[in-house]
């Protein structure tokens, strides 16, 4: 089980490697970040690029920023690095919580943060985390930055907007106000296992926040930016939300699950919702 | 007595080396020529070959069934009326019958490079109708995996009791449908094997990671047409074999030709995905039981059959006969079962061949009886232990030969089921059943039971008529000029902790400290001939051999440490690592430099032979000693999403004398996570095309630490009558009853829902499956 | 196609040719020999390829050799003299932490780095960070039982 062959390039900035993305003629070029799972598809051949441009020195995506209403993480911060506090935390504790759920400890001290949202693997966890946390996706390309919502960014499984020559260059997510609730509910076999269903679910009154999230599906991750209304208005939130009503929201959505994955989801949203509503 | 003899809980010899990376697998052998393999396998489960197209640039380096000429397929008889003997070539010759069929060998500098040849390689195939499944392979008219058999069972296996007088007056009846998913046994480290031809000595040596390497040394000669005087095999370090490595195997074939065409070593290391892909060779059994009881739940009669999923082939030398087989005659378990009527069918399908995985046939079959148990209980509203005690043979009947001729030799069955409803607190789990639980959860609690056969020997095994048949067990002891002793055994240790156990052993003889005590194992060229580590028989039959050449060693010692001693020597005793006699002693060392280094001090009448003897060893009877064991498990069962939690799990065990308590504790904590996966999580599942669903440890999910609880271990000790030492096997137990008492603590927890679940893995999709059912059933 | 790549291997600097495919663990194995790296899986999940890199656990299965130019790696064969990893080698031999051993060099880094970073870790956190290691002979008792040994044993030696 070893990787077909490829060639290899870490360029020091970043038009170096958009420069290697884009004109490589025939050669398919694909960024390596961590490797986490792009290893693993590497040594079993299902993914057979002819360049690997590795951006994991490039400082403008091993950045950690403040910009007063977000915090700005190069797409190359590491899961471990959110996981130990390394990173300023400004969620309450949602970041380093879904950080440190995600495989096990050797994976996390590699794999990032942007190969995760690049990746696109619905059952990943910072997909829904992001989108629920209403992160943006800073793009870089050829003809410069675009900045893409999360849940806008991720078009279906293994899908996002980026184009082959575009790099994910840093994930901003906003800052929660102090009286912020998250709840955050992944349902899998063992730990470290991706995902069968995630529920995610953010309410920040201050800030006009009812978010729901709908996650490990068979599809993009399902965002309900409005959700205030099922969530029961700016009261406790959630104290209405049954299974019953998390059912209707999953049915609603484009989830492409069966009936039995519907009703996991629909219990993993609950479950979320009850940890916003203690 | 020696405290590090028999019985002492001595921490292992062989750790060392592993825990500082210095193990020596064959993966980490490096020699100078060495090239690596890598086999182009079928993409599809049935298809025959019309042409297999290969680059001129790359023919020199790629080997297929035609280039093999010489060489045999493996074609194993078994003497049971009715086997069907299949021919399974090392490459695919006309045919591919399965995925992950070997179809070509592909030999470069290194695996990578040997991968990028396989990818160059175009077959040619005419796709056949796959039978995915035992209902369609058994369908009239359904294709056939070989033509010539005219339908796609292997054999047919029966016992025709009468139970219609039972069945007419029985008041209880309970019939149910138990289905036991395939499985992969994924020892960590995967086959390999390492082959070149030694010049000097005439010989083929083939390193392999195996359990049996005069087994295969066996194999490799008669398919190969080699004689077996030019075939030398070594098992070097092996990262565990659980029955999947107690096999020839088809790469160790290709690749000892290989070396021998090729002039030069070659060396083949099965990766993960070949592993999950071709190797998905255990457990798939399915069971259709009708059991009759009276009111108090003793069981009168069961009805029985059993449909083994055994795939395309027959593998060299244990056929596809033995799992099914073993599950016909093991349907009794240890109770006094009067009637029974089974048949059992070995149907070939188009997935990997059969191999027997530690527990062989007996998890399934504990599965069934031991769920058909509790729901004997269930419908008759008593605590299934209580119904236990009614079946269970009692101490008093020991030796005691069941209705399917097991020769159950010692043991007091019903305390050790006592001995685990006490210790996992059936009482209070009740109680807090009662309760419930604050996170909504249920809770249940449940038992399996079973008895297992082991060391069994040559009449069991010529019962089968297969090819190669345990017999006598043989072991090489040399004590060293310096005292030390050399142990040669053909059995192989991969982490049963053999290089400390028979050490052990021989220190209970002789008293020489294990640690001036080597154990050599796994290599025909300096070890006895044994049929291999299987069968949970290394420790009896070879502790049993160790035995009785160290005291023909004590023997010879003696003489010649009564003569330094100048006494009697009928006078002198050995022990602890000396002779000892009425006045005085002389160490085991000074004796040994007498005879290898002054033998003109020895006397008249040292034996010839010398500090070094051979001696042999079968016990008593070989129907084998049978271990016993009740294993106990509480469980938590989220009924929303259907994921089980084990809260608890206790095992009650007796293997006859323990030669190291410590290592028979490994044993069970390893075999109970291996049944807990076969519970609740493993699966190799495959599409209607026959295509494997879980290649990767992604979709496999192997129990980790946090599936596995702290079990709980009880030891009770009633050495058989019929062995040295009293010892019972104690390998392959743990890995029998885990899925039983979990399914029937599942089953428990989910009484209250009308709920039953009777397959395994039980998954949250097959726990919600049941609820969704049992909600139906009752509307 | 070969590059070049520069790194420290248990404190040896190392200079090599590698083809960008091969992964960190055949590295480690095929051309400096180090084979007490194991391999269960090459896909990322098992752990028995498990390194220290800069100082953490990482599975060495999926790191591409030319990737780590500059880094650190430390392998099983470099803690002989290592006093945590003794403690811990004594504890695993004691509670019988290892039987075919294949696991154990990969179970041993992360154990040691368990106890490193963990120091209040209880029996169920042990568990949960040992989750991404698989063992197939043990079931884990032994090992849970010998890291939480030396935790305890650690704690009682810094008390005093
Ligand atoms: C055993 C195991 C278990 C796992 N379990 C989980 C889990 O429970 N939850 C979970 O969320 N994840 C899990 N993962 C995945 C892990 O989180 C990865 O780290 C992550 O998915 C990918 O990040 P990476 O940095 O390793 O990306 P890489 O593997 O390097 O890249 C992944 C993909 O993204 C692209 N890419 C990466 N970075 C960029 C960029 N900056 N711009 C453009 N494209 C980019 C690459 O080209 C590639 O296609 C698991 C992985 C393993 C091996
Ligand atoms: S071999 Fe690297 S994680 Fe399994
Ligand atoms: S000791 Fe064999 S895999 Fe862990």
């Amino acid at each position: 089980m070893k990787a077909a062959k490829f060639d290899y390039e870490r360029p020091a900035d970043l038009d170096g490697a958009l420069r290697l993305l884009g004109g490589g003629g025939d050669v398919y070029a694909k960024v390596l970040a961590g490797g986490q799972s792009l290893g693993p598809m590497l040594n079993l051949r299902l993914a057979q690029p002819g360049l690997l441009v590795d951006v994991t020195r490039i400082p403008e995506l091993t950045r950690v920023e403040d910009d007063g209403e977000a915090l700005v993480l190069g797409a190359c911060v590491t899961h471990a690095m959110i996981e130990d506090g390394k990173v300023p935390d400004v969620t309450g504790g949602a970041l380093p919580s879904v950080a440190g759920a995600i495989a096990y400890r050797g994976v996390r001290n590699r794999g990032t943060i942007g190969g995760s949202v690049a990746h696109a693997d619905p059952a990943a966890d910072w997909p829904t985390a992001l989108s629920a946390l209403g992160a943006e996706a800073v793009v870089r390309g050829p003809s410069g930055s675009r900045t893409v919502p999360v849940s806008e960014f991720i078009v279906g499984v293994f899908e996002t907007v980026m184009g082959e020559d575009e790099i994910l260059e840093a994930i901003r997510i906003p800052k929660l106000s102090a009286d912020a609730r998250w709840g955050y509910y992944k349902v899998c076999r063992k730990p470290g296992e991706f995902a069968d269903a995630i529920g995610a679910v953010l309410v920040d009154a201050e800030h006009s926040v009812h978010r729901l999230v709908i996650g490990a599906t068979n599809a993009a991750p399902v965002t309900i930016a409005d959700a205030a209304e099922v969530l029961g208005g700016n009261g406790v939130p959630g104290a209405s939300f049954d299974l019953d009503a998390a059912r209707r929201l999953v049915d609603g959505a484009d989830t492409n699950l069966d009936d039995m994955e519907r009703h996991i989801h629909a219990v993993a949203l609950k479950r979320a919702v009850e940890q916003v509503a203690k | 007595m020696s405290t590090k003899g028999i019985g002492a809980r001595l921490t292992r010899k062989e750790d060392g080396r592993y825990m500082r990376g210095r193990g020596n697998f064959v993966g980490d052998m490096a020699m100078s020529g060495l090239k690596e393999v890598a086999f182009l396998r079928s993409p599809v489960a049935h298809a025959k070959i019309e042409g297999i197209e290969i680059p001129d640039a790359i023919r020199a380096r790629v080997f297929h069934n035609a280039d093999m000429k010489g060489v045999r397929p493996m074609r194993p008889a078994a003497s049971l009326p009715g086997f069907k003997q299949s021919d399974f070539p090392a490459l695919a010759a006309d045919k591919v019958r399965y995925v992950g069929e070997m179809i070509a060998a592909c030999v470069a500098d290194t695996r990578a490079e040997a991968e990028d040849l396989v990818e160059q390689i175009i077959v040619d195939f005419d796709e056949l109708p796959v039978l995915a499944n035992i209902v369609d392979a058994q369908k009239p008219g359904a294709t056939l995996i070989h033509e010539e058999w005219g339908d796609n069972v292997f054999v047919v296996t029966s016992r025709d009791d009468d139970i219609d007088a039972v069945a007419k007056t029985a008041p209880v009846k309970v019939t149910r449908t138990y289905d036991m998913a395939r499985q992969t046994m994924n020892p960590m480290e995967g086959a390999g094997c390492l082959a070149y031809w030694d010049e000097r000595m005439g010989q083929l040596v083939l390193y392999s990671s195996t359990q049996a390497p005069h087994l295969i040394r066996t194999g490799l000669a008669e398919h190969l047409e080699l004689e077996q005087r030019q075939v030398r095999v070594i098992a070097p370090d092996v990262g565990g074999g659980f029955g999947y490595k107690c096999i020839m195997q088809p790469e160790e074939l290709a690749v000892a030709w290989l070396a021998i065409k090729l002039g030069h070593p070659v060396r083949w290391v099965q990766d993960r995905r070949e592993h999950l892909v071709a190797c998905a060779n255990s457990r798939q059994h399915h069971y259709q039981v009708t059991a009759y009881a009276d009111e108090k739940g003793r069981i009168l009669a069961t009805d029985v059959e059993v449909t083994v999923d055994v795939g395309a082939y027959s593998v060299w030398p244990f056929t596809a006969v033995l799992e099914a087989s073993m599950a016909g005659g093991n349907l009794a378990g240890p109770y006094g079962l009067e009637v029974c009527r089974y048949k059992t069918f070995s149907v070939a399908t188009n997935k990997p061949p059969f191999i027997p995985y530690r527990g062989v046939a007996r998890a399934g079959v504990c599965f069934a009886t031991e769920l058909t148990v509790d729901a004997i209980a269930r419908e008759i509203g008593r605590e299934p232990h209580e119904v236990r005690f009614e079946n269970l043979v009692t101490p008093d009947m020991m030796p005691y030969t069941n209705i399917l001729n097991k020769h159950l030799d010692s043991g007091d069955y019903p305390e050790c089921l006592r001995r685990a409803v006490d210790g996992i607190g059936l009482e209070a789990v009740r109680e807090r059943q009662a309760k419930g639980e604050e996170d909504g959860r249920m809770v249940g609690v449940g038992i399996g039971m079973f008895t297992e056969q082991t060391a069994h020997g040559t009449s069991v095994f010529s019962g089968f008529g297969i090819p190669l048949i345990p017999g006598f067990e043989q072991a090489k002891c040399r004590v060293t000029p310096d005292g030390g002793l050399e142990i040669y055994i053909g059995v192989h240790s991969h982490g049963q902790g053999m290089e400390t156990t028979m050490a052990q052993v021989a220190n209970e003889i002789l008293g020489i400290d294990p640690d001036l005590i080597t154990v050599v194992h796994g290599d025909t060229g300096s070890s006895p001939y044994s049929t291999g580590s299987y069968a949970s028989r290394a420790a009896v039959m070879a502790g049993g051999a160790i035995s009785r050449t160290c005291k023909v060693l004590a023997e010879r010692l003696g003489i010649i440490g009564a003569h330094l001693l100048q006494c009697g020597h009928h006078e002198v005793e050995v022990r602890d690592g000396k002779v000892v006699g009425p006045r005085g002693e002389v160490s085991i060392a000074d004796v040994a430099k007498i005879w290898y280094l002054n033998p003109d001090q020895l006397p008249d009448d040292a034996d010839p032979g010398g500090l070094e003897a051979t001696g042999g060893y079968k016990p008593k009877v070989d129907t084998g000693s049978f271990t016993y064991s009740a294993h106990a498990a509480v469980v938590a069962v989220d009924v929303e999403i259907g994921a089980v939690e084990l809260l608890d799990y206790v095992v009650v065990e007796d293997c006859g004398t323990m030669i190291n308590p410590l290592v028979v504790e490994g044993q069970t904590f390893g075999g109970t996570a291996q049944g807990i996966g076969t519970g609740l999580y493993e699966e190799s599942p495959y599409d209607d095309n026959g295509q494997p669903l879980a290649s990767t440890f992604m979709d496999y999910i192997m129990p980790g630490a946090t599936e596995v609880p702290d079990i709980r271990m009880v030891h009770m000790e009633t050495p058989s009558p019929y062995t040295d030492h009293g010892i019972k096997g104690a390998g392959e137990t743990a890995a029998i009853a885990p899925a039983a008492a979990i399914a029937n603590a599942v089953n428990d927890a989910l009484r209250g829902l009308g709920a039953e679940i009777n397959e395994t893995p039980m998954s949250p999709r097959r726990v919600l499956a049941a609820l969704a059912g049992a909600r139906k059933a009752a509307e | 196609m070969k590059k070049t790549v520069n790194l420290t291997i248990n404190g040896r600097s190392v200079t090599a040719e590698v083809e960008p495919r091969t992964h960190l663990a055949d590295f480690l194995r095929d051309d400096q020999r180090l084979t007490g790296t194991h391999l269960g899986c090459e896909h990322g999940v098992c752990g028995a390829c498990t390194v220290i890199m800069d100082g953490e656990p990482v599975r060495s299965c999926i790191n591409f050799a030319v990737a780590c130019d500059g880094t650190d790696v430390r392998t099983i064969e470099d803690f002989d003299d290592d006093e945590l990893m003794a403690h811990l080698r004594q504890a695993f031999t004691e509670e019988h932490g290892l039987q075919c051993g294949y696991c154990t060099p990969g179970m041993l880094i992360m154990a040691r780095d368990i106890i490193a970073r963990l120091p209040d870790a209880d029996e169920s956190r042990i568990r949960l960070e040992l989750s991404g290691n698989l063992c197939r002979c043990t079931g884990y008792v032994g090992i849970v039982r010998a890291i939480r040994r030396v935790l305890a044993e650690r704690k009682e030696v810094a008390s005093v």
